[in-house]
């Protein structure tokens, strides 16, 4: 049966930057699809509402501060889920994020440290937690890595560096994690959300999606089912691909209100 | 908690109760394993014919489909080379569904052949059973969307799409303009609620292919895919089922594709 398939009863899914935002509308999903919970991120107030909203569900959930730009820290919390759960079924590699004081600075104003916080925050915290994770996911001869990338990962913006660069090393480290692990039996995919305003200034800023071929922005909660899908058995042989979830963003885009004036032929 | 309270969120976003589905390309196995995933689901299903002389095909998924639990499912053995066909199938499932809520094209006819001899009725022909077809099925499916307020349409295609290969010039080119006529038509139609997605398949391990002609074919072709095996075409069941569902609300003018890490190597 299909929708049983899509069930994630009793798996165990680490899920970074959990606190707030896409992670805790994924964690909350996963927790409803049967999975329990290790949810990460640097800040414990924000985990905790996230585990409150995991618990009502009568699933479990590990709350582990975790600064994923290091290195150490990762191994840790990797060790911490294990020490409890005995295994790792699925890795939600979500944390990560713009970078307020450098965002949107042209190229010569970007300190080296930014750029290395950038890149950092964005891309080395997901290649340490599936190096973390992965050894275990091999032993048990099966494992789901889910890599959060964003369209910006496939298209250029103004002085967008370390966000973009980032999020297109994210795509490649999903491709080449699943052509190397294909055999082991893990299957290594990327979630591409387009925009997903998650407050009043971000909406504004997109003009409440006008550009958007449906009209609309993403809901955080929309990206909930489509992790579930692709963490679950009905997903066993999608490896490697990117998945975007964007309202139609990255089909079009190459006029800016998506359409030629129909002419007379 | 009790397991289905605790499944209720998973089931409301893929669930496809009461919805009226229809397939064409039914005899295909992309199409059977369609029909039967969206039986399982919940949907009301229709299943059509890209050929005409297809029915004993036709009836074995209905039993499937019947066995699968289907809530309604009924059989249109049919030509969906000709335009009128296509129109009365959409009516017909608007007919018996109260409204078409999907519409899966499983529309597929291979061509294999050298460039340089293959003549012209060849491109015709290659063309008409693979694109007019989903053209037409896309258009006339939207027609009834349109006026009764939107739905979903998937197209079934392949990863031939993508890239160029030897002795199949004409099917590359067909399949690639399945895909981008996909991308315009969920740019039309993006904000009259119908989205419209294409479903890649890799190597399909199924009688028609070359893999299962040519046994020298296969064996190389297995060597060189990252998990050493083609595709089931039941593997197609899960991605399938999400595009349709209410859980890719946000979703349009994408390609899922469903390969075993293929892609990620070329």
């Amino acid at each position: 049966m299909i929708l049983d398939s899509l069930k994630l009863t009793d798996r165990i899914a680490i899920i970074t930057g959990a606190g707030r935002g896409l992670g805790r509308a994924m964690a909350v999903k996963f927790a409803q699809a049967g999975a329990h919970i290790v949810a990460a991120s640097r800040t414990v107030a924000q985990l905790e509402i996230t585990a409150a909203e995991v618990r009502e569900t009568g699933r479990k959930c590990l709350v582990i501060p975790t600064d994923v730009t290091s290195s150490e820290a990762v191994n840790r919390m990797t060790a911490a889920a294990i020490a409890e759960f005995g295994r790792i079924d699925i890795l939600i590699n979500n944390a990560g994020g713009g970078d307020e004081e450098a965002a949107g600075k042209p190229i010569d104003q970007i300190t080296d440290e930014q750029w290395r916080r950038g890149i950092d925050t964005n891309l080395s915290s997901q290649f340490f937690a599936a190096r973390a994770v992965i050894p275990q996911m091999v032993r048990q001869s099966r494992g789901k890595i889910i890599n959060i990338a964003s369209g910006y990962g496939l298209r250029g913006a103004k002085n967008s560096y370390m966000y973009s660069c980032a999020k297109g090393g994210v795509i490649q480290l999903t491709r080449s994690l699943a052509i190397t692990y294909a055999k082991n039996n893990l299957q290594i995919n990327c979630i591409v959300p387009g925009i997903f305003p998650h407050n009043e200034e971000m909406m504004k800023a997109f003009k409440g999606g006008k550009f958007i071929p449906m009209g609309r922005g993403g809901d955080d909660a929309e990206v909930g089912p489509l992790a579930v899908f692709l963490a679950s058995d009905a997903a066993d042989h999608i490896n490697g691909e990117l998945v975007v979830i964007d309202g139609g963003g990255l089909a079009g885009g190459i006029l800016p209100t998506g359409a030629v004036p129909a002419l007379p032929g | 908690m009790a397991s289905e309270e605790l499944h209720e969120q998973l089931h409301k976003d893929f669930s496809l109760d009461g919805k009226g589905a229809l397939i064409i390309g039914a005899e295909h196995p992309a199409g059977r394993v369609a029909a039967i995933v969206l039986a399982e689901a919940g949907a009301r299903v229709m299943l059509a014919s890209q050929d005409p002389g297809t029915d004993a095909q036709l009836k074995e998924v209905l039993k499937a489909v019947q066995e699968a639990g289907a809530d309604k499912a009924e059989l249109r053995v049919q030509d969906a080379g000709i335009r009128a066909d296509l129109s009365a199938a959409m009516d017909l499932a608007v007919k018996s569904f109260g409204r078409l809520d999907i519409l899966v094209n499983a529309l597929d006819a291979p061509w294999y052949g050298p460039a340089d001899t293959a003549d012209d009725s060849a491109f015709d022909q290659v063309i008409d059973n693979n694109l007019r077809t989903v053209w037409m099925s896309c258009q006339e499916g939207a027609r009834v969307m349109l006026r009764d307020g939107g739905g979903a349409i998937v197209n079934v295609n392949s990863i031939i799409a993508q890239r160029g290969v030897v002795n199949a010039s004409l099917y590359c080119a067909a399949k690639a303009a399945v895909l981008n006529l996909t991308r315009a038509f969920a740019m039309e139609w993006a904000r009259a609620g119908i989205r419209v997605n294409t479903l890649q398949a890799g190597w399909l391990d199924e009688p028609a292919s070359p893999l299962s002609v040519d046994q020298e074919f296969r064996n190389n072709l297995l060597k060189y895919l990252p998990d050493n095996r083609p595709v089931k075409a039941e593997e197609l069941a899960g991605a399938l089922l999400y595009l349709v569902s209410p859980a890719a609300a946000f979703v349009t003018g994408e390609s899922i594709t469903v390969d075993g890490a293929l892609m990620c190597r070329v």
